[in-house]
């Protein structure tokens, strides 16, 4: 009997171990943040660019790393370097814009002139708003 | 006769002062920091700019941009060495030294020397680097690779065991 828990305590501990070594090496190291998965902050492309045009800083402070639902017309579609598409969507201000990199090259491929809502996570502020990760959002 | 002397000097100012500024929103900055493990990151967000006839040129990213493989790196990345919430931006600002060698309307890659300030972290550094500039049919690329002590510019006990001293970066931006 004694044997037995403690043959069970050790196969209990032998897991644990196994387990966080597995989270904290494997898991974390191979998964990535993906925006489909978050709650979102919701928010216009023009609303964005002005609260960043504003100040940048208590922007940085409510908006960098956090998952984004923007929302608002679709003004540019190229590709980057490495061949992904990229989503330029507008604002009140001609100068300044959300700038956007998808995930990867999906079904839906967003439309100039179109309304779109895309989910990201914002990087910061160059230029333009920057999003990485983005995914389109059929509603 | 003075609207001909006229027009033909204002032609003369024109090809004299005439600009181009190139730009791209996509530019390509990597580094690489491996010692005993691959520690690497790529980020395809680079806003640059440069103008044909001064040589003058920006390079602007978001840490928050730079991609790895590793998830767990680049969480450690960001929070214990770029502290990219602190400081999110990282800059290039200078010029090419020998602009007037490149031929801008003829297609062949030219051999350019930069001169410029680096900030990382907060902190500015002056630098300065040879590259390349690629013209083909009106598209232009610049291309370089230099090394940056990263102790100049950050701290970390991992530097010089699992991380490098030295962080090889290469720039890679196509413009328009």
């Amino acid at each position: 009997m004694k044997k037995k828990i403690l043959l069970s305590l050790f196969l209990i501990i032998l897991v644990t171990a196994i387990g966080t070594w597995y989270y904290i090496f494997i898991y974390s190291a191979n998964h990535h943040r993906s925006a489909e998965d978050e709650k979102t902050i919701d928010i216009t492309a023009s609303q964005l660019v002005t609260e960043y045009q504003t100040n940048e800083a208590a922007s940085n402070v409510k908006y960098l790393n956090k998952a984004l639902k923007i929302t608002g017309e679709v003004s540019e579609i190229k590709k980057d370097q490495e061949g992904k598409t990229t989503v330029t969507i507008k604002s009140n201000d001609a100068f300044a814009n959300v700038f956007c990199t998808l995930i990867s090259s999906g079904s839906s491929q967003p439309v100039v002139g179109s309304k779109i809502s895309l989910k990201g996570f914002c990087t910061g502020f160059l230029s333009d708003v920057v999003i990485k990760d983005a995914i389109v959002v059929t509603e | 006769m003075k609207i001909f002397l006229a027009s033909i000097f204002i032609l003369l100012s024109i090809s004299i002062f005439a600009q181009k500024t190139y730009s791209t929103k996509t530019g390509q900055i990597s580094f690489d920091a491996s010692a005993t493990v691959d520690i690497k990151a790529v980020n395809n967000q680079v806003d640059s700019k440069f103008i044909d006839n001064t040589g003058q040129m920006i390079f602007s990213l978001l840490i928050k941009s730079f991609k790895f493989a590793n998830g767990l790196m680049e969480d450690h990345f960001n929070e214990n060495y770029m502290e990219s919430t602190k400081f999110p931006k990282a800059d290039f600002k200078g010029y090419i030294t020998n602009i007037a060698s490149v031929n801008f309307s003829k297609n062949g890659t030219y051999s350019v020397n930069a001169e410029g300030t680096l900030t990382i972290h907060g902190v500015a550094k002056k630098i300065s680097t040879p590259g390349t500039i690629t013209v083909s049919n009106g598209k232009v690329t610049i291309k370089t690779l230099f090394k940056i002590k990263l102790k100049d510019f950050i701290t970390g006990s991992y530097i010089g065991s699992q991380i490098a001293e030295e962080a090889a970066i290469t720039v890679n931006c196509e413009y328009q």
